[in-house]
């Protein structure tokens, strides 16, 4: 059961959650000048009221989390660490809220339409993933392109993370690219999908179109390799 | 023993260390506790000797910035990213939309009180091409936005440091401090410009003012709205915006005053876009707001990405 309570302290009386709750659990006790909570019962955790409330006075217990898969490593760290009460961390919020199952539940998505698209595109399939990964480097939020590939290769580090653990060696035009943490190896394994297999080639291309369109060059494919801890793709890089 | 305390200024302004010297009586009491054993505003220490706690003020920008930041983060045990700028980046954040040369430039020749045809270049320190919060350079263990934070936070988060079982400090916003009251109102048109309003008891969203109260987070105890004028965000955005991709500072606003007066969001997203150097100026350097999907900041500023 939900229970609500109101830091009367810290409302500043605007009724705000007496208007958005869909299930009219608040009324507005004008005398006091402060919302009241007439039907508990009603509530099912919407948190909109929460939301809205401008000075965050409202508290449920046993209300669900919100789903973690939308937060940002980056954002939770800086909440977990302001000294505030209590914070969720983001490892109580994935074990509440199942990160693992459901990270497992997209690896195998992800496999079916890697094996669809290359039924339908069949030798275009490395193109699609160029595309693809070319259109993100584009779209992701940010103020400044990469002035350079090592540039490039630092943001690519944090733009996979934490899905992808990436490491890049560069030896003037060679590059070697190793995969350290692949959220969809576990799955490759467990299915016995070989390294090259239709999502090794999607994501490799992908990751090559993003990084070449960051730093103005091409990513040219040589040779491919998968050991138990890691995959790794050697890689010529022209200049364009 | 006393906990030991040192203290280092990036890119700020130094306001932040002007907060903790007037933490006054506060200071004395917790000088029982600890020593400062390096504050570039009260003692002539150059080096970074070891200490428990060390303090760090604004933004990283200059070369000089990295390498400072990167010695006290070797030398301290817990290190709190002291005031907005450290926290997210703070005014000088503004540097994202500009080339560092323009900066130099607008600051030293072209602004418009400048004659000189000069910039120190040959002996001052070079800037970096962008500024990034402190997190971006060391791990950071404490965070405590505020620009300052008030004295009654300061010594609230360095305790929180020294006894884990002390009170932890609110994370509620601003407007939970404030003595207004938010009422509906009719007949209220959006008021652009201005940072103040007739009634002093009642909420400037009500009277189609901006004000930033509900979406910053409380480090202040309220002054501004307490002495007249709307919160301007300084202590950067609140909790639920920080931790909460989809929520923004301007729809959050734009929906309550909307609830409250019935002017269109819009208007009210559009102003704040249009004048988004103002409204974004304390965060606009960090991740967790310049990541948010639907933040364009570069679009709203008609600062075009060079990215294509
Ligand atoms: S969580 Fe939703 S249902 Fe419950 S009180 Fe708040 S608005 Fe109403
Ligand atoms: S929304 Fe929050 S501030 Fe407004 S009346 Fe409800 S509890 Fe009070
Ligand atoms: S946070 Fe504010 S007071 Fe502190 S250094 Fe930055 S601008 Fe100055
Ligand atoms: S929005 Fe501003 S004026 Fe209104 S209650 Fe919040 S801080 Fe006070
Ligand atoms: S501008 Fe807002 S956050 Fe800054 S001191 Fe004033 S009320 Fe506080």
């Amino acid at each position: 059961m939900i229970t609500i309570s109101i830091d009367e302290k810290a409302c500043v009386s605007c009724s705000l959650c007496v208007d958005i709750c869909p299930t009219k659990v608040f009324s507005f006790n004008s005398v006091k000048d402060l919302p009241e909570v007439a039907l508990p019962k009603e509530c099912f955790g919407c948190l909109s009221c929460s939301e809205i409330c401008p000075s965050d006075a409202i508290q449920h217990t046993g209300a669900a989390l919100s789903s973690c898969f939308h937060h940002d490593t980056y954002c939770t760290n800086i909440v977990s660490k302001l000294a505030v009460s209590e914070p969720a961390s983001f490892e109580d919020i994935a074990s509440a809220t199942g990160l693992d199952e459901a990270m497992r539940d997209i690896s195998v998505r992800l496999l079916s339409v890697g094996t669809v698209l290359k039924d339908v595109v069949g030798a275009g399939l490395p193109s699609v993933g160029l595309m693809a990964g070319r259109s993100l480097a584009t779209q992701l939020p940010r103020y400044r392109p990469p002035k350079n590939l090592e540039e490039a290769f630092e943001l690519a580090i944090k733009e996979f993370a934490p899905a992808w653990g990436l490491e890049f060696k560069q030896d003037s035009d060679n590059l070697k690219v190793c995969v350290k943490e692949c959220f969809v190896r576990g799955l490759c394994k467990q299915e016995n999908i070989s390294l090259g297999g239709e999502l090794c080639v999607l994501f490799f291309n992908y990751l090559s179109g993003y990084l070449g369109k960051m730093s103005k060059t091409q990513l040219k494919l040589v040779t491919a390799e998968r050991s138990a801890e890691s995959c790794s793709y050697e890689v010529k890089i022209m200049h364009r | 023993m006393k906990a030991t305390i040192a203290t280092e200024w990036l890119s700020g302004c130094s306001g932040c260390h002007v907060a903790v010297v007037d933490l006054h009586e506060k200071l004395l009491g917790l000088l029982e506790n600890v020593e400062f054993v390096r504050i570039p505003v009260l003692m002539d220490e150059k080096d970074y000797p070891e200490a428990d706690i060390g303090i760090v003020e604004g933004a990283v920008r200059s070369e000089h910035d990295r390498v400072a930041l990167k010695k006290m983060r070797s030398k301290v045990k817990t290190l709190i990213a002291f005031g907005t700028c450290a926290v997210y980046g703070g005014p000088s954040g503004i540097g994202w939309l500009h080339e560092s040369s323009d900066v130099m430039n607008c600051a030293y020749r072209s602004g418009p009180t400048n004659s000189g045809t000069e910039s120190p270049d040959m002996n001052a320190v070079p800037l970096e091409e962008c500024v990034v919060p402190i997190d971006e350079v060391v791990p950071v263990d404490i965070y405590l936005p505020g620009c300052p934070p008030h004295p009654y936070f300061i010594a609230a988060a360095i305790k929180a440091v020294l006894d884990p079982c002390a009170p932890r400090i609110t994370g509620k916003p601003v407007c939970s401090d404030c003595t207004r009251k938010m009422r509906k109102s009719e007949n209220i048109t959006l008021k652009r410009g201005e940072l103040t309003a007739e009634d002093q008891e009642i909420c400037f969203l009500s009277q189609g003012v901006v004000c930033l109260g509900s979406v910053t987070l409380n480090r202040c105890l309220a002054p501004c709205p307490k002495r007249g004028t709307a919160c301007s965000g300084c202590a950067g955005p609140s909790l639920d915006i920080v931790n909460e991709p989809q929520l923004d500072i301007r729809t959050l606003v734009a929906k309550r005053m909307n609830m409250l007066t019935g002017i269109d969001t819009t208007d009210v997203t559009s102003y704040i876009e249009q004048n988004a150097k103002t409204f974004y100026a304390y965060a606009l350097a960090s991740p967790a707001i310049y990541k948010k999907p639907t933040v364009e900041i570069m679009e709203w500023t008609g600062e075009t990405t060079k990215l294509n």
